[in-house]
């Protein structure tokens, strides 16, 4: 027969179990959450960071005034509308016209279409500089290879 | 149709792209064609025409091929009217910062100063009519590291050519040279690096069949076991990396070759002399920048030189 003794410590170990359980569950529900979560936001990102401009030939543009518009970002919150001006095969300038996510107080898009202006005129076909070494890009490779052996 | 190619060829990525018919095997020969000039010109393979004349400085001659003993020619050219400034027998002093790089140590001022008396274009000696030719001195050594990728560049522009493409450009690393226009009759654009901002370009220049070729400070260097920088630009007649102001030239020529010799010349000559070169060579041109980021520009390029934003530029 147990004694009375025994049984308390036994439900004791129980109660623990179902503790940790319910905590296991919970940082499996927060760490699945979050990476899905973390996956749709880089995800995002990798979008923004790889929109390109590169089906644009600059040095074929119309003239006029042109309205495009974007739905992007997760639930469309980038979504934004522009006005582009074309003067002499040249883009000239670059308004916001619209957009859910930007307030008039906000002005970070202004530095992007700054650069937008600019690099039409820096659109490179190849690049002339210092000899680079392919020692350099051995290197690259070697370190990758590395952080691969255990 | 275009097509574009990359590689690692003498030392360095080599990337020809072609327009026209048939680009699969221009591509191939163009390879192939560098392919073959390495094995001919590079010290480091060692049955190169090169190599074999280094195996026997101060002992006698090599027969060589008439395209290395015009090569070998025009480095004395240079050497001569630059007063040496540039002088393909750097051999053994280009070893002794090699070596010193890889030791990441500080070079030895004495052994560095042992060494520059084997530096001298002077002893390099020619048979025209046998196609020979011979170094002096034991110990002496070709590099052609100075010009050897724009005589490359310049031969495979001629590859382009021999298979009737009519535009293309070859970069071997950063030493540019482009073929005719871009398909749309516009001229191509070429990004010139800058110096101090990795990923960035100062500004742009617009060229049609010409060459564009860049040297730099800041691409091949090392920092030794003390802190002290030292970038792959040797000046031959103090031994030691060149400081005469100018961080990045860059020479536009008909010629890669020229443009490559220049770009090093013109980088250890300094700013103060670069009237002279071009006086010399009326055809070039040139974009200097020196180290509080000035950027210079011959007046023959101020309608096709575009800057990056707030670069002021000052023509020569």
């Amino acid at each position: 027969m147990k004694s009375i003794n025994e049984v308390k410590i036994k439900r004791k170990g129980k109660k623990k179990m179902v503790g940790w359980s319910i905590a296991i569950v919970f940082i499996a529900v927060l760490g699945i959450g979050g990476t899905i979560g973390w996956s749709k936001v880089s995800r995002e990102h990798i979008e923004a960071k790889s929109l390109p401009l590169d089906g644009v030939d600059f040095n074929k543009l119309s003239d006029g005034t042109y309205i495009g518009e974007y739905e992007g970002g997760m639930y469309k919150w980038r979504t934004n509308k522009v006005q582009v001006t074309v003067a002499s095969g040249k883009v000239t300038d670059i308004k916001l016209i619209s957009s859910k996510e930007l307030s008039e107080n906000n002005t970070y898009h202004i530095d992007l279409y700054n650069r937008v202006l600019e690099e039409q005129t820096l659109k490179v076909d190849t690049i002339s500089g210092a000899t680079l070494t392919s020692k350099a890009y051995l290197q690259g490779i070697e370190n990758a290879l590395k952080q691969a052996q255990k | 149709m275009y097509k574009e190619t990359k590689f690692y060829k003498m030392g360095t990525v080599i990337s020809n792209r072609v327009f026209g018919k048939h680009v699969d095997e221009v591509l191939l020969a163009a390879f192939q064609e560098v392919e073959r000039l390495e094995g001919m010109l590079s010290r480091f393979i060692s049955n190169s025409e090169i190599s074999k004349m280094n195996h026997l400085s101060g002992i006698g001659y090599q027969q060589v091929s008439s395209e290395t003993y015009e090569l070998l020619s025009n480095g004395v050219n240079f050497s001569k009217l630059s007063n040496g400034c540039f002088d393909i027998t750097i051999g053994p002093l280009v070893d002794f910062w090699r070596q010193s790089k890889s030791n990441r140590t500080q070079p030895n001022h004495y052994e560095l100063k042992s060494i520059l008396p084997l530096v001298n274009f002077i002893d390099i000696e020619f048979d025209e009519c046998k196609k020979t030719v011979a170094l002096k001195k034991a110990g002496q050594s070709i590099d052609i590291g100075g010009i050897g990728k724009g005589y490359a560049a310049d031969k495979v522009i001629e590859v382009f050519k021999k298979y009737g493409m009519e535009s293309g450009f070859t970069n071997f690393g950063g030493n540019v040279a482009v073929m005719g226009v871009k398909p749309d009759n516009s001229p191509w654009n070429i990004g010139i690096r800058h110096p101090r901002k990795e990923n960035s370009i100062i500004g742009v220049v617009s060229v049609t069949d010409k060459s564009v070729v860049t040297s730099g400070d800041y691409q091949r260097y090392f920092i030794d076991n003390k802190g002290n920088r030292y970038h792959h630009i040797l000046n031959p007649c103090t031994g030691y990396p060149s400081e005469s102001g100018l961080i990045s030239v860059t020479v536009l020529a008909d010629s890669s070759m020229e443009a490559d010799a220049l770009s090093t010349i013109i980088f250890i000559s300094g700013l103060s002399n670069v009237k002279k070169y071009l006086n010399v060579f009326p055809g070039i041109e040139v974009i200097l920048i020196d180290k509080e980021l000035n950027v210079y520009i011959s007046s023959g390029i101020k309608d096709c030189f575009k800057t990056t934003k707030n670069i002021e530029v000052n023509i020569l």
